[in-house]
């Protein structure tokens, strides 16, 4: 009987592995962010850890990877001995760690890409792989076999941009924000560019991405925000009409950390809107009568935010 | 053929596309450079379609052609968009 996969999201996944991988036209540069805020034990790094360590052992295809370790994490944590065992041990010996103050996650994203981007060249892709994710769990496990998927389809089918999505419960709250608040505001602001968003994907705030040399330096240069980057860049990819790609690489729905408490879905919806506020006026500014446009868009985008305050309310717990 | 690709094994995969009152379905892609032609699907007793195609390990685009017209996989691993700028699906085949 022959061997089958189906091309759908049952299929079995292949281990990012050290033998035998192609020549390709540019290297991969894996790029992790560090919990801010670690949990007590190490299962879930040493798993993520687990795969970092096997892209080290091929050379050709992945760079050393970079590990970005916000200040902060390091002083609430330096005093744990198990702390600077992974530090000094796993830590070290899997990749680079770069140590920086960053205001949020994004931020560290922006250092760690910085870093990878200045060892790059052309034809070069960089990989964003959040620690602070359950990779020990089966859920997770899963989600780690899929990951490299997002650097290869970037060079093997010349794309700019690869967002992984991962699947979230309609109630997830991940899904509510993204529904009710997220695309909610893009409708608003960047109407045409949100359709077009929304035809690859329904999670614009993923973690999970993978990004070309060129279209990186591009967004290296233009304002970096400090959260929501990834829809910036989703929109800057439509405005610039780059190659755009999304590809499944998990179910989270029964993952705890799924499950956000409504202080932290309000943080994210207005923040959203923060930011889509202020791209807005960077790309409008410079136009005849932009102030009354603003002023309409900005009323329309409170009753947005309002609404999607209420519904968060009413399906959320509180704390 | 390249040496790099004599190495690559094929693998099958299974697609199926579920189109009950579709009079044709063809399988279209990067592997046989979307020729309506080149890949016929047959229909199955309930009413989906099927084909096994030999592809090499890496990722794919592809689509269905129900009718002439192209469609997205539903249960697809992921979309991009082939060299028309029409949204397509991907496939990973390891």
């Amino acid at each position: 009987m022959k061997q089958t996969v189906e091309p759908n999201r049952g299929r079995a996944t292949r281990p990012a592995t050290a033998k035998g991988s192609p020549v390709t036209a540019g290297r991969i540069h894996p790029v992790v962010t560090y919990p801010f805020s670690p949990t007590g034990h190490y299962r879930d790094l040493q798993a993520l850890y687990g795969l970092i360590e096997r892209l080290g052992a091929d050379p050709r295809k992945y760079s050393r990877p970079i590990t970005v370790m916000d200040r902060k994490t390091y002083y609430s944590q330096r005093k744990a001995a198990s702390f600077r065992a992974f530090r000094d041990r796993t830590l070290a010996r899997c990749g680079d760690v770069l140590d920086a103050w960053c205001v949020d996650t994004c931020q560290m994203w922006y250092a760690g890409l910085g870093a990878a981007f200045e060892r790059g060249k052309a034809g070069d892709v960089y990989w964003l792989i959040p620690g602070d994710f359950n990779y020990g769990t089966s859920v997770g496990q899963d989600v780690l076999s899929r990951l490299h998927d997002l650097p290869e389809i970037i060079l093997e089918l010349d794309q700019d941009l690869c967002i992984g999505e991962i699947e979230a419960d309609f109630d997830n709250p991940k899904h509510l924000i993204d529904t009710y608040g997220t695309f909610a505001l893009l409708y608003n602001w960047f109407p045409a560019q949100a359709r077009e968003i929304r035809q690859y994907t329904e999670r614009p705030r993923s973690e999970f991405f993978a990004v070309r040399h060129e279209f990186l330096g591009d967004l290296l240069t233009q304002r970096w925000y400090p959260y929501e980057q990834t829809v910036v860049m989703l929109l800057r990819a439509v405005f610039m009409r780059k190659q755009i790609s999304r590809f499944f690489v998990g179910n989270i729905s029964d993952l705890p950390e799924g499950r956000e408490c409504l202080s932290s879905a309000w943080q994210q919806v207005e923040r959203t809107e923060r930011v889509l506020k202020t791209l807005w006026r960077e790309r409008h500014e410079a136009r005849p009568g932009w102030i009354e446009r603003y002023r309409d868009l900005e009323a329309q985008s409170e009753l947005i935010r309002r609404s999607a305050l209420t519904i968060l309310q009413n399906l959320l717990p509180g704390q | 053929m390249s040496s790099l690709d004599y190495k690559k094994p094929l693998r099958a995969v299974n697609f199926i596309c579920h189109a009950p009152q579709a009079r044709s379905v063809s399988l279209v892609g990067d592997f046989n450079a979307w020729n309506p032609a080149a890949h016929p699907m047959k229909p199955m007793p309930d009413r989906s379609w099927l084909l096994t195609v030999e592809l090499k390990h890496g990722h794919h685009r592809y689509a269905f052609l129900v009718d002439g017209v192209l469609t997205l996989d539903p249960h697809a691993q992921g979309v991009t968009r082939n060299d028309k700028g029409e949204r397509v699906c991907l496939v990973p085949v390891s």
